[in-house]
């Protein structure tokens, strides 16, 4: 049979037939849809809210589905497929402009999300979605609905902690900003109440701390650090005014836990994803130079090995009069290892210590 | 000459749909743009129907349905009559799905922005403007079937076997992958929407877009080379296995997500196994322009058509290796996978549609408007397509590395924004060359005194037709 249109016609018909069924017909009819152990149906709320996320195009930039490759999200697990079998349309997504949102439920609180909807530069300094105001009332309940669903039982797990510690935090909140300052304190476990920032607060640190604060905070707590940026009208309670903190005796290790862990309950979100370690680190310096005015770190007798890149540059140290001399570090009594040269900028009088990071560098 | 909305002259479906393909071209690329400078500047345009998430699929629907298959679907009525020395079989019918095709266009454009979408990529119309564009499609399959059982030429040429696959198989994945027995959603449940949402959307191209362009290859690179095709043997091999293959590969979107490890297999080894059929065809175009690469610089339409070739070398080489498990961990959800898509739509097919158009146009009315400005739109679009690809591949390593190194999506976000300037920048290169063509090809129409019927079909560049056939002999 030579190339005419009919057996061309016959021949790709055979083919698209015998494909459909090969890779659509047999996956539907060997694989049905148990459900996994975390999925509910959704409420009529959040089934509303799901149809708004459809109609507004979310999907072009949002992801439904964690790999198993997902290093960025903490709480890694793996999507599975009974976690879908009440979404139809299917919304897994094929471009990650934003973050996945699989299970995005209860990891903020609802005002950080109205916020996020009304400006996600309110809450998201850098961030390019488009902003949402236009929303009504109703939509926006209905949005945020859907969102704080994603995860379905882990998410209702993680909304009854939001809900839960939103009573309490709004009950300190009203008793005034102080007091609500001394039991948000109360709550961060005693040794990161009195650990030092193992950095010291230098130029560079102090510099870093600024950028990551303009790229994450600076919308809530406002660019002087009063807690009262353009996202503070929608959320409640307020972003903490840093100036308050100033009488406190609170180390840099308080300032640390709150940023990694973020305060559930309040809109204050955890940033242990976003952030490494050195960058919480140097963000808790700035905000104790700049805002609270304490230096909050570990001083200038370093209690490790010295021969850390950060030398002091003269003129520059200490930034705060007096300050991180008197922090407490617990722990056996300290050796004053050789001081760090107050007079040279460069480290390199220091001995390096075996196996410390060497002076070429 | 008074417009009529019913055109029954000979020729006119073929000229409408490129022209009318060569107009969505600007207004899908000025969609993209507008939507690719929203990734810089979010608050740009507070409307609602026009923010980035609602933009973005008008841009990709216009571009794959709009203005790639109208070109491609004109060029290869053409192309077919030409073949099959006959006139389509009906004028009017070719109008009537013309102008279905360009409503449906229009509505979308409004209905997406509005909200109607069913949010399947590449298949965001809601259930009656897909219906439309399916009963378009089956109307022009007739024509084509009909042209074709009164054709003058026995020996049917490669073009030919592409135009009835692609119309054959694209009705049947239309039927099957838009869940068209579902009206309200166009859905089924779960992953298994999934699974039939990503074999409709990969085989858009593989049935649709890419066997256009392929057949409109065959059909001018023998022509402006003035060469025979170098084997009929080899087509067969690019013809049968690429359908054979292609029609498989839907589930490589998924590789990561909770779908069947098997059917993830079979994803993978007939992208691998799609190489074949890629290859052979890109050796069949280069050898029939072995010792007549000198006519490239002479005709504009080779130019284009060849340049197309080259970019389907890299679009689909690449496709093959971003289907690998390995190489997908760090591209999937990046910025590759719409390089990958601009360098296969617009730099493989696009560019094809493109030289195919001006052919069109060149036959029908002699010659083109200005050559000059069909080379400028060329070398713009060339600059747009490989600095864009360029572009956004490195940012899309970028995000997959930096991702496997534990940075968020957000925390990449201040990293790349100056590449999706530099995006942006390639992009108006872009629109500029379609803004070209269709000033060009409006010129050529309104200019130039169209052949009649008898030069038509009679002149002496139809004897390159047979030339090319002279291999088919033996078949």
């Amino acid at each position: 049979m030579g190339m005419t249109p009919r057996s061309v016609a016959l021949g790709i018909a055979l083919i698209a037939t015998f494909a459909a069924w090969a890779v659509l017909f047999l996956p539907g009819l060997s694989a049905p849809n148990s459900p996994s152990n975390i999925v509910r149906p959704y409420t009529p709320l959040e089934r509303e809210g799901r149809v708004l996320y459809i109609k507004s195009g979310c999907i072009g930039c949002h992801t439904q589905y964690v790999r198993p490759t997902d290093w960025d999200y903490s709480d890694l697990r793996v999507s599975q497929r009974g976690d879908y079998i009440y979404d139809r349309p299917h919304l897994l997504g094929s471009e990650r402009t934003g973050p996945d949102l699989s299970q995005e439920g209860g990891q903020h609180s609802d005002d950080w999300n109205l916020a996020h909807f009304e400006d996600p530069r309110f809450v998201r300094p850098a961030s390019i979605m488009p902003r949402f105001s236009f929303f009504t009332r109703q939509q926006m309940q209905a949005i945020i609905a859907y969102v704080q669903c994603l995860g379905f039982k882990m998410a209702d797990e993680r909304m009854a902690r939001q809900i839960h510690w939103h009573r309490r935090l709004l009950a300190a909140y009203r008793h005034g900003e102080d007091y609500n300052a001394t039991y948000l304190a109360k709550l961060v476990p005693r040794q990161w109440m009195t650990m030092p920032n193992p950095y010291a607060a230098t130029q560079g640190s102090v510099q870093r701390g600024k950028f990551v604060y303009q790229q994450m905070c600076i919308f809530c707590h406002g660019p002087v650090g009063d807690g009262n940026g353009p996202a503070a009208r929608y959320l409640n309670p307020k972003p903490m005014n840093f100036t308050l903190l100033k009488r406190h005796r609170w180390s840099g290790g308080m300032i640390y836990y709150q940023v990694m862990n973020g305060i559930t309950g309040s809109a204050m979100p955890y940033f242990k994803e976003d952030l490494e370690s050195a960058k919480i680190w140097d963000v808790a310096n700035y905000v104790a130079v700049n805002f609270i005015g304490r230096n909050v770190d570990s001083g200038n007798d370093l209690n490790g090995i010295p021969a850390s890149r950060e030398g002091a540059i003269p003129g520059t140290k200490p930034l705060v009069p007096g300050a991180g001399t008197k922090a407490p570090v617990p722990g056996p009594a300290r050796k004053v290892y050789p001081q760090r040269p107050s007079s040279s900028p460069q480290p390199a009088s220091t001995p390096a210590a075996p196996g410390g990071r060497s002076q070429r560098h | 000459m008074a417009f009529r909305f019913i055109d029954t002259t000979p020729g006119s479906t073929a000229r409408r749909f490129v022209i009318s393909g060569a107009w969505w071209f600007v207004a899908g690329g000025v969609v993209g743009l507008t939507a690719a400078t929203e990734l810089v500047a979010p608050d740009l345009i507070g409307a609602r129907v026009l923010i980035f998430p609602r933009i973005r699929p008008v841009h990709v629907n216009t571009i794959v349905f709009f203005f790639l298959s109208m070109m491609l679907i004109g060029a290869m009525l053409y192309a077919v009559c030409r073949l099959a020395r006959r006139p389509l079989y009906s004028e009017k019918m070719g109008n009537v799905a013309m102008w279905i095709w360009n409503f449906s266009v229009l509505a979308g454009l409004l209905t997406i922005p509005a909200g109607f979408t069913t949010s399947h990529e590449y298949g965001e119309y809601v259930f009656p403007i897909s219906v439309a564009i399916i009963v378009a499609i089956f109307m022009l399959t007739i024509n084509v079937f009909q042209t074709l059982a009164r054709r003058a030429e026995q020996l049917l040429y490669v073009t030919n076997w592409y135009a009835v696959g692609a119309f054959t198989a694209t009705l049947i994945v239309f039927f099957f992958g838009k869940v068209m027995w579902h009206p309200k959603t166009s859905a089924m449940v779960g992953i298994n929407d999934a699974e039939w949402a990503w074999f409709y959307g990969h085989n858009v191209f593989g049935t649709w877009i890419t066997p256009l362009a392929l057949g409109l290859a065959y059909f001018w690179v023998p022509r402006e080379a003035d060469n025979p095709l170098y084997s009929h043997a080899i087509s067969l091999l690019g013809f049968w296995p690429y359908f054979a293959f292609y029609l498989q590969v839907g589930t490589h979107h998924l590789i990561e997500a909770p779908a069947q490890p098997w059917l993830k297999l079979i994803a993978e080894v007939n992208s691998v196994g799609l190489l074949i059929p890629v290859y052979a065809f890109l050796t069949n175009q280069w050898m029939t322009l072995r010792g007549r690469w000198w006519k490239i610089p002479d005709s504009v339409v080779l130019k284009f058509i060849f340049a197309g070739t080259i970019m389907y070398f890299f679009t689909s080489s690449e496709g093959t290796i971003e289907a690998l498990p390995s190489f997908e961990r760090i591209a999937h959800f990046t910025n590759v996978t719409v390089g990958h898509a601009h360098l296969g739509l617009l730099g493989f097919a696009g560019f094809i549609a493109c030289g195919a158009g001006y052919g069109v146009l060149r036959e029908m009315y002699g010659e083109i408007w200005s050559e000059r400005l069909a080379q400028l739109q060329y070398w713009l679009m060339l600059i747009g397509i490989i600095g864009f690809t360029f572009v956004l591949t490195s940012v899309g390593l970028l995000q997959g590395l930096a991702w496997r190194n534990g940075e968020t999506v957000y925390r990449v976000l201040p990293e790349i924004f100056s590449y999706y300037v530099e995006r942006g920048v390639f992009g108006c290169f872009i629109l500029t060359g379609a803004g070209i063509q269709v000033y060009n090809f409006l010129k050529t129409v309104y200019a130039r005194r169209r052949r009649s019927e008898e030069e038509f079909f009679g002149l002496e560049r139809a004897a390159a037709a047979p030339a090319a056939l002279t291999g088919m002999a033996g078949d």
